[in-house]
């Protein structure tokens, strides 16, 4: 039995699929890059555009006509909105929310598909369960749960009868790395940016146990893993939700980084997207604290207009968020910053757009990820007139990319000369070069053949720099009492 | 959506020819002065957001809704019968007065345009003893929406099409002719041009942007 899935979207939905392919897997599925041969395919929507959800409409149609043909099931999961949603049940044959993960193999036993482990009574699977649990019931107090190493190991089923998100994040994902992956931590969003359909889409917010993403940060870390991320559409809103039974953000980053330096070992630890409301100085000074905790924030400004911040919903000012950048300025110096930034939304006169082209100056972005502004099916703004020209939203875009080019070259030029520790990813589009990260998400590339270093930290000095990239020689494989240690960058 | 709660429409209460107060049951739900709620007729996916209207104390909830030319969710729910379900989400937002700032006995000067009144209208009934102000801005008097609940002389009615109001033009010919003290807190809601507006007079006549909170309908 064959399965083949379609991933379309953000890091949330690659997690998600993850998880998808460990259950699949787990009953006894193959994975197949060919669609033509799988008895079952699947898709992991996006509703972020109008575009993503048309492309679900094309690949259904065509995987219905090919019904007549063979034997074949169809899903579809990840953010859909309510109203593409109805019109899904009448097209896949599965249509669920991720928190239905668990309940995926019953729903396809529906269908009358023998697998292996299908054929497994489904209670009886209950005891293979990885499920880490708390060891301690006051997060507080924590400690590590128990948990099975990741390698080699086959899951059968993954209910509990309680199923919902919670029992989703027990199902231990299939990750598409050796030395990278992500983590979620949390689900859905209370903020209603009135760009943006998530809260429409994933619900709600609600917080992971802490105990299971130190328990699944843990048993990476002990497998080798190097860049962890952990994933959320607000994750420092985390343990909100929970009122005061569950860790703040800065209080799981405390727990992460001090297992970081008890485990002596070397790995780096992201997060993706902070939301600035929520950002205060504590989360800054943790990370500021420990090694593993990684010099590199990624804080979306969407806007430096406080007018269009207001219009966006955002609820913070740029008062707000420039306190945050000086606290990280101050606190961790040697931080590369990254944002997202939206141009031409609804009503957003020059001058309104001029004051994001002033932040981009101030700030000195690292990197901007920069939308021209399009609406959103099902978010607020997508009911409103979009009447900025789209010649004027691609001006809009030049003139930031332009700006964020400026910067990022500056301060590229600044790390000729110096030998920096990097994360080496794979092999670089240039002939004969690997690709690799610094912990601040600087793309290196280095000439080198040797695939073995993939997945390893090494010692590169750099010799070059342009906007976003910069190339280098390697120096050595990095060794982990290097007293060098590299520079950070 | 994560979870839907169906809760009966017991009335509706017409304050114009266009717009109307949907008086629900509260089925317990605890909310903050000021937040919302993503409302629509029972099993239809199109829901929309609408600010609650009623007090925190009071037995039943409510929401004001103006019927939008060409809209769908506000056309359909102006029709729907007394007795029916409604299905709510929330509430949501952070659009309230934080505590401390009450406690301080600050200043308030609240800023509407149209429905935009509704979260004041539930401020004000929450919230015993507010020192606030409200700027209601309308086209024609009739649209001073129980304009009864505010104490005399804090509501202040600007009509920009007739000159039966308080004030006549509009909100921002009010603010552009008035000093207000800089250490008023300022909510806006409602239109976001109107907000736009009021927001950059108040700032130019020295309030801190940390003091000026607001909500968006359109
Ligand atoms: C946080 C929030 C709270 C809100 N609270 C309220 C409330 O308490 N009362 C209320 O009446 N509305 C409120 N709205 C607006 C409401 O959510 C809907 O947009 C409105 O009822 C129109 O929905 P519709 O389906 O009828 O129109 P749609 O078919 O969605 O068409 C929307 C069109 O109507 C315009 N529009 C939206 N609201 C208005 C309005 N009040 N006057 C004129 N044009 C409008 C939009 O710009 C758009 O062009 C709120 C919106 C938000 C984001
Ligand atoms: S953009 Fe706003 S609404 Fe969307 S996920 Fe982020 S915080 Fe939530």
């Amino acid at each position: 039995m064959k399965y083949h899935i379609v991933q379309l979207g953000c890091q949330m939905n690659i997690s998600d699929g993850e998880r998808v392919q460990q259950v699949l897997e787990g009953m006894g599925f193959v994975p197949t890059d060919n669609e033509a041969e799988a008895n079952l395919l699947g898709v992991i929507a996006c509703s972020v555009r109008q575009k993503g959800i048309d492309k679900v409409y094309t690949m259904v149609n065509k995987w219905n006509k090919s019904k007549n043909n063979k034997n074949l099931i169809t899903f579809v999961s990840g953010c859909v909105l309510p109203a593409d949603r109805e019109q899904f049940l009448k097209l896949f044959d599965m249509v669920f929310p991720m928190s239905d993960l668990p309940d995926f193999p019953n729903m396809i036993k529906q269908y009358g598909i023998v697998t292996p482990a299908g054929l497994q009574s489904l209670d009886e699977g209950l005891k293979d369960l990885k499920i880490a649990e708390p060891v301690s019931a006051n997060p507080k107090e924590l400690t590590l749960a128990p948990v099975e190493p990741i390698t080699g190991q086959k899951q059968t089923s993954l209910l509990r009868p309680d199923a919902g998100i919670r029992d989703f994040w027990h199902i231990s994902p299939k990750y598409g790395s050796g030395f990278e992956a992500y983590i979620p931590i949390q689900n859905g969003c209370n903020k209603f940016c009135t760009f943006c359909a998530v809260p429409y889409t994933r619900g709600r917010e609600v917080s992971r146990p802490s105990s299971e993403i130190i328990g699944e940060l843990k048993d990476l870390v002990n497998n080798g893993y190097k860049s962890i991320t952990l994933l959320g559409q607000n994750v420092n809103s985390y343990g909100l939700d929970k009122k005061s039974d569950e860790l703040s953000f800065a209080e799981l980053l405390e727990e992460i980084g001090r297992f970081g330096d008890d485990s002596k070992r070397d790995f780096w630890v992201y997060f993706t997207s902070p939301h600035p409301r929520d950002m205060g100085d504590e989360v800054i000074e943790v990370i500021a604290k420990y090694k593993c905790l990684a010099k590199q924030i990624h804080i979306p400004v969407q806007s430096g207009d406080d007018s269009m911040l207001v219009r966006m919903n955002r609820k913070y000012s740029m008062e707000k968020y420039r306190g945050i950048i000086h606290s990280i300025n101050r606190l961790i110096p040697q931080a590369t910053i990254f944002t997202d930034i939206i141009v031409g939304f609804t009503g957003e006169t020059e001058e309104e757009f001029e004051n994001t082209r002033k932040i981009m100056e101030e700030f000195k972005y690292n990197m901007a990820y920069i939308a021209q502004y399009s609406p959103r099916p099902g978010a607020a703004s997508s009911r409103w007139a979009d009447d900025i020209p789209k010649d004027v939203k691609k001006e809009r875009y030049h003139k930031l990319t332009e700006e964020l080019m400026k910067h990022s070259l500056r301060y590229n030029n600044n790390l000729i000369g110096k030998e920096l520790k990097v994360l080496v990813r794979g092999k670089d589009r240039k002939e004969g070069y690997l690709s690799a990260l610094t912990e601040g998400k600087i793309i290196v590339r280095f000439a080198s053949e040797n695939e073995s270093l993939i997945g390893e930290y090494a010692l590169v000095k750099i010799s070059s720099a342009v906007p976003f990239s910069t190339e280098g020689e390697l120096v050595s494989i990095y060794e982990q009492s290097s007293s060098m240690a590299g520079s950070q960058a | 959506m994560t979870s839907n709660n169906k809760h009966k429409l017991q009335a509706i209460r017409h304050l114009t020819g266009s717009t109307y107060v949907l008086e629900m049951e509260r089925r317990g739900m605890e909310f903050e002065a000021g937040q919302h709620i993503l409302l629509g007729a029972e099993d239809n996916i199109h829901k929309r957001e609408y600010s609650i209207y009623s007090g925190t104390k009071d037995e039943q909830l409510e929401v004001l809704v103006k019927e939008v030319e060409d809209g769908m969710v506000s056309k359909q729910l102006k029709k729907i019968s007394e007795g029916t379900y409604l299905e709510i989400e929330g509430p949501l937002g952070f659009f309230s007065i934080d505590p401390e700032l009450i406690l301080a006995k600050r200043k308030f000067l609240f800023i509407a345009s149209g429905t935009g009144i509704a979260p004041f209208h539930s401020m004000v009934k929450s919230i015993p003893g507010l020192d606030y102000t409200l700027l209601h801005g309308v086209r024609l008097v009739d649209e001073a929406y129980e304009k009864d609940t505010y104490e005399e002389g804090r509501y202040i009615l600007c009509t920009s099409r007739d000159d039966k109001g308080d004030f006549q033009g509009r909100i921002t010919d009010y603010i552009k002719q008035h000093e207000f003290d800089k250490d008023t807190v300022c909510f806006f809601c409602g239109n976001f041009n109107m907000i736009r507006e009021a927001m950059n007079l108040l700032e130019k006549k020295g309030i801190p942007p940390s003091q000026l909170h607001a909500e968006v309908y359109f």
